[in-house]
């Protein structure tokens, strides 16, 4: 009978391998070359053929060793993080940094259980406006600041 | 109806027109961004700042410079040619961006000839043919010569597929009927390290990068693809002297706005870049770099334009003949 | 002898006027600050202060740009050990031992250890780089190709002994960080590599994109899973400056690492970047007991740093003698110089010797200033620690988004760090180490060009690798490197498997 003894290892391996296919079918159509003028396709797939059997290989000891068991994923940090920076990425240019920097920090604190929103609304503008002194003012960064309002 | 309309048309336009001249007298009003498609450091960023202090005061309004690398400079540009045509955002042009992208990149979201208002040619730095210092070859027709019954056991570098090395020594390969065995390499700085070291023989690139190993004599220079010999290097022949009259070719650098932006401001600006290029300071500066500089008619806007349409109409067949794969 | 004295003593009286003690300090402590503040590196900043630069002469322009450079390496381990974001490729070993120190209410002592140490490796490059500098330029031209991709793939061997965890999955990573590294542009053909149709990927993956989305987004996510060990601080701030016991723990590690990371550091394929990963590799297998790495080992925090400071100092070689610059930041001085008319290269020390001398002899001064304003500044920053994680982490977040902005002006940038971000928790999730991957990354196109270029020049003969000295010598190391990493998990199967 065969039993899943890593977990952790078993999910490692498979992202592994799938990344391997994933680089070969985006490279299929890049040339290997030779040995004298290597192609562009030759090292990803060289690295991907490593990277599959290292794939190969966790999975197979997890199916002989235990190991550790594969961790919860929680959804609210990647959410309001990883949210947080997309908003801030996509606001800095039209909205400049007033908009995008408060943004940013309101939106990422909901990633802690323990925040209050009134806190980081305040911590949110006085962050920004530290920023724009520091990144604006004292090192004159290429930022937009609030194009909006003063035309960049 | 008809022709109320034709009226309210014409007022409007007549209105905005004003008001656009109004706005335009004042221009600039606020810091004017220029866009420099390669990295700070290189060629390009050090004649766009030299240049953009010196326009900074004329103007009254500082240009802030931002670097925008990336795809042998047609990222900045490609931002270049989508901004607000209102004069705030302007950008150094190039010879790869406004000369040889066309035929490297078929998915270019910009055609050099359409898309910008032109400005003025800033300067040019000069492509010189150099090899390592030991090569058995006394003067570029021997080289050439030798080249030819060599082709691929001679080993050229470049700087990368796009850059002004590659593109200028696809030009010197073409022109002279050499296939040689092309190294790769990313920038110039290392294709000089293994060119010193003796590890390959030839290439193309600009006088700036080269000037002092050619002095110091680490190098070799067979000439300089310039109609005069550059002061930085007066025994370096002209190509011209030396033989190949044609192989004519500069890393022009030119400011360009986007299109349809106000003819007042363009005339302002230029008027600006050539006050610029009259500043003694600023003259020695980009001199001193082995800069050519514009003169008379090649200041204007108009004669950019004109040279824009005749460098993508040069460079799209050499590239082709080299066999550059375009991604 | 007496020419040596002659030029320090001019270096010396250039470097120690008014306007230059004032330049070298300004560029200090800017460089400090940018250092300090996650993404935001010395070349944008550099690039920025350009136009400042115009109004001085140009020894007192590159006195304050160097001052920068060497200010952001000193700054970057602040950030390493205190949030565990690697500013740089330099910092990514400083994080491994750093931050646990920082954990372990040992940051204090940590950041001492860095200062001091950095003082000493950037005093002694710098009088390597004023005894030495012109010889040891032979040393940067006998690197070709093949002898590069050699020193690539014994970087890669000391990568494996980064890994806490196992062999087999430290490997892994690696892969995955040189595919990464693929990404991008072909550089010989300029067809798009994995690029996924993506006009941002084109030029590939930015350093400090992939490191703040593994190790900044990423740590913030991994804390805000442990609400228990988030806080950095959780036990009584011990020391805050190193003991007698931390320096003699310290003091061999700082002299190895000042030797490795200056040596590395002349090479002009931007060698300084291998520095911190020798040292430490070296460390650990000295160790009587290697396992305490990665817990908070102070020699793992003293000899990677003063290897790090080394060879940004000894980094300045090939740039002044033969005016090829090793590295981005180099690249910006190159164009600095030029901008104020002096072209680097060989001439620069006969034609302008206050600039030349003047230049090294700043950089010792500035050491000493930076010793000067970091030592206080410890205190504050181990205060810092102090401030609430629900606060911390959206600042630190606010800071990496505006630090990635800021390198390209793309906001793309910051999207793609995101991506990475979630990337780094899955990493996380299944055992990964971030370390090893980024450094993979750094090293593999390198790697890739190297090789390709190698193969190029031999017409395809595998041959060049070994037929050169340096190089055959090079890969030797790398493989003793591996078989000496491998042996104690081989044994430690086989003993399991006998006691089954």
């Amino acid at each position: 009978m065969i039993r899943i003894r890593a977990p952790q290892e078993t999910a490692a391996g498979l992202f592994l391998v799938v990344l391997a296919a994933v680089v070969f079918w985006q490279t299929s159509d890049l040339a290997v070359g030779t040995v004298r003028a290597l192609g562009p396709g030759m090292m990803p797939r060289v690295l991907a053929t490593l990277c599959g059997i290292c794939g190969i290989a966790l999975i197979v000891f997890s199916l002989i060793k235990d190991g550790a068991a594969l961790e919860r994923w929680s959804i609210r940090g990647p959410l309001f993080i990883l949210g947080a920076a997309i908003v801030f990425g996509l606001t800095i240019r039209p909205l400049g940094l007033f908009v995008a920097g408060i943004a940013t920090v309101i939106l990422g604190s909901f990633a802690s259980h323990d925040s209050r929103f009134v806190e980081s609304v305040i911590f949110g503008v006085a962050m920004t406006t530290f920023c724009w002194l520091l990144f604006k003012v004292l090192l004159s960064l290429p930022i937009p600041v609030a194009p909006w309002l003063l035309g960049y | 109806m008809k022709r109320t309309f034709a009226a309210i048309a014409v007022a409007a336009a007549t209105l905005t027109g004003a008001s656009t001249s109004a706005w335009a007298q004042n221009y600039p009003t606020r810091p004017i961004t220029m866009i420099v498609p390669f990295a700070a450091g290189g060629p390009t960023d050090v004649v766009a700042r030299i240049v953009g202090e010196s326009m900074s005061k004329t103007l009254g309004q500082q240009i802030v410079i931002e670097n925008v690398a990336g795809a042998g400079g047609t990222t900045g540009i490609t931002r270049g040619a989508q901004a607000q045509p209102d004069g705030y955002t302007i950008m150094m042009g190039h010879m790869g961006t406004h000369g040889a992208a066309p035929a490297l990149y078929p998915k270019l979201r910009y055609d050099p000839t359409k898309d910008f208002a032109p400005i003025g040619m800033a300067a040019g730095t000069p492509i010189l043919i150099v090899a390592r210092k030991d090569y058995p070859a006394k003067d570029l027709k021997e080289f050439i010569a030798r080249l030819k019954t060599e082709q691929d056991k001679a080993n050229e570098a470049h700087a990368g597929v796009g850059s002004v090395s590659f593109t200028t020594c696809t030009m010197f390969n073409v022109m002279n009927g050499i296939k040689p065995t092309r190294v790769p390499y990313t920038g110039t700085g290392p294709v000089i390290n293994d060119m010193i070291g003796g590890k390959v023989d030839y290439a193309c690139d600009q006088i700036v990068n080269l000037v002092t190993q050619i002095q110091g004599g680490n190098i070799r220079a067979y000439a300089i693809a310039t109609p005069a010999r550059s002061p930085a290097l007066p025994d370096v022949p002209t190509t011209k002297e030396a033989g190949l009259p044609d192989y004519q070719v500069s890393a022009w650098n030119a400011v360009f706005a986007p299109k349809n932006t106000p003819p007042a401001v363009v005339a302002k600006l230029n008027e600006a870049l050539v006050k610029a290029l009259d500043d003694p300071g600023t003259k020695k500066r980009l001199l001193d770099l082995g800069g050519v500089l514009p003169e008379g008619k090649e200041r204007t806007s108009a004669w950019l334009g004109e040279y824009v349409a005749q460098e993508v109409a040069r460079w799209t067949p050499i590239l082709k003949a080299g066999g550059v794969v375009a991604p | 002898m007496e020419a040596f004295f002659g030029n320090l003593e001019l270096g010396f009286t250039t470097a120690l006027s008014l306007q230059n003690i004032a330049l070298c300090f300004g560029g200090c402590l800017i460089g400090t600050l940018v250092g300090i503040l996650p993404g935001v590196g010395p070349i944008a900043t550099i690039a920025i202060l350009l136009p400042l630069t115009f109004q001085v002469d140009p020894t007192g322009a590159l006195i304050m740009l160097a001052g920068i450079y060497y200010g952001a390496q000193y700054g970057g381990s602040t950030t390493a050990i205190l949030v565990n974001i690697p500013g740089e490729a330099t910092s990514v070993v400083t994080t491994l031992d750093g931050h646990q120190m920082a954990r372990n209410g040992r940051a204090g002592i940590a950041l001492g250890v860095a200062a001091i140490g950095s003082f000493f490796a950037g005093t002694v490059a710098t009088m390597v780089i004023a005894a030495l500098g012109v010889p040891l330029t032979k040393l940067a031209l006998i690197f070709g190709p093949a002898e590069y991709f050699s020193l690539m793939i014994m970087g890669l061997a000391f990568a494996v002994v980064l890994a806490r965890g196992s062999i087999l999955k430290a490997g892994a990573v690696i892969f995955v960080g040189l595919l990464l590294s693929t990404i991008g542009t072909d550089l010989q053909t300029g067809d798009e590599r994995l690029t996924f149709g993506m006009i941002d990927l084109m030029d590939g993956i930015d350093f400090a994109v992939l490191a703040m989305g593994l190790f900044g987004f990423a740590e913030i996510l991994r804390n805000l899973d442990n609400p228990e060990t988030r806080d950095v601080v959780k036990t009584k701030i011990g020391r805050l400056l190193p003991s007698m016991q931390d320096f003699k723990d310290s003091a061999l590690p700082v002299l190895r690492g000042t030797f490795l990371g200056g040596t590395l550091g002349i090479l002009p394929g931007n060698g300084a970047v291998l520095g911190p990963f020798a040292s430490y590799t070296l460390e650990k297998k000295l160790a009587k007991d290697p396992r305490r790495f990665g817990k908070g080992a102070i020699e793992g925090v003293a000899g990677p740093e003063a290897a790090n400071n080394a060879g940004a100092q000894t980094a300045f070689i090939p740039l002044l003698t033969l005016g090829i610059p090793p590295n981005a930041v180099m690249a910006l001085m190159v164009g600095a110089m030029t901008i104020h008319g002096i072209i680097p290269g060989p001439q620069v020390m006969t034609k302008t010797p206050e600039l030349f001398w003047g230049m090294i002899a700043s950089m010792w001064i500035g050491n000493l200033m930076l010793l000067i304003i970091n030592l206080p500044l410890i205190g504050l920053w181990v205060r810092l620690l102090k401030v609430p994680y629900r606060l911390m982490f959206p600042a630190i977040l606010l800071f990496c988004c505006i630090g990635i902005y800021s390198i390209n002006n793309d906001a793309g940038d910051v999207l793609m760090t995101a991506f990475f971000g979630f990337a780094g928790y899955a990493f996380y999730k299944f055992g990964f180490e971030p370390a090893p991957l980024l450094l993979g990354f750094v090293l593999g196109k390198l790697m890739e060009e190297k090789l390709r270029q190698a193969l190029i020049l031999s017409r395809g003969d595998f041959a060049t690798f070994v037929t050169s000295p340096v190089s055959a010598g090079l890969l030797l190391v790398a493989a003793l490197v591996i078989v000496v990493a491998i042996l104690p998990t081989v044994r430690k199967g086989r003993e399991e498997a006998f006691l089954e």
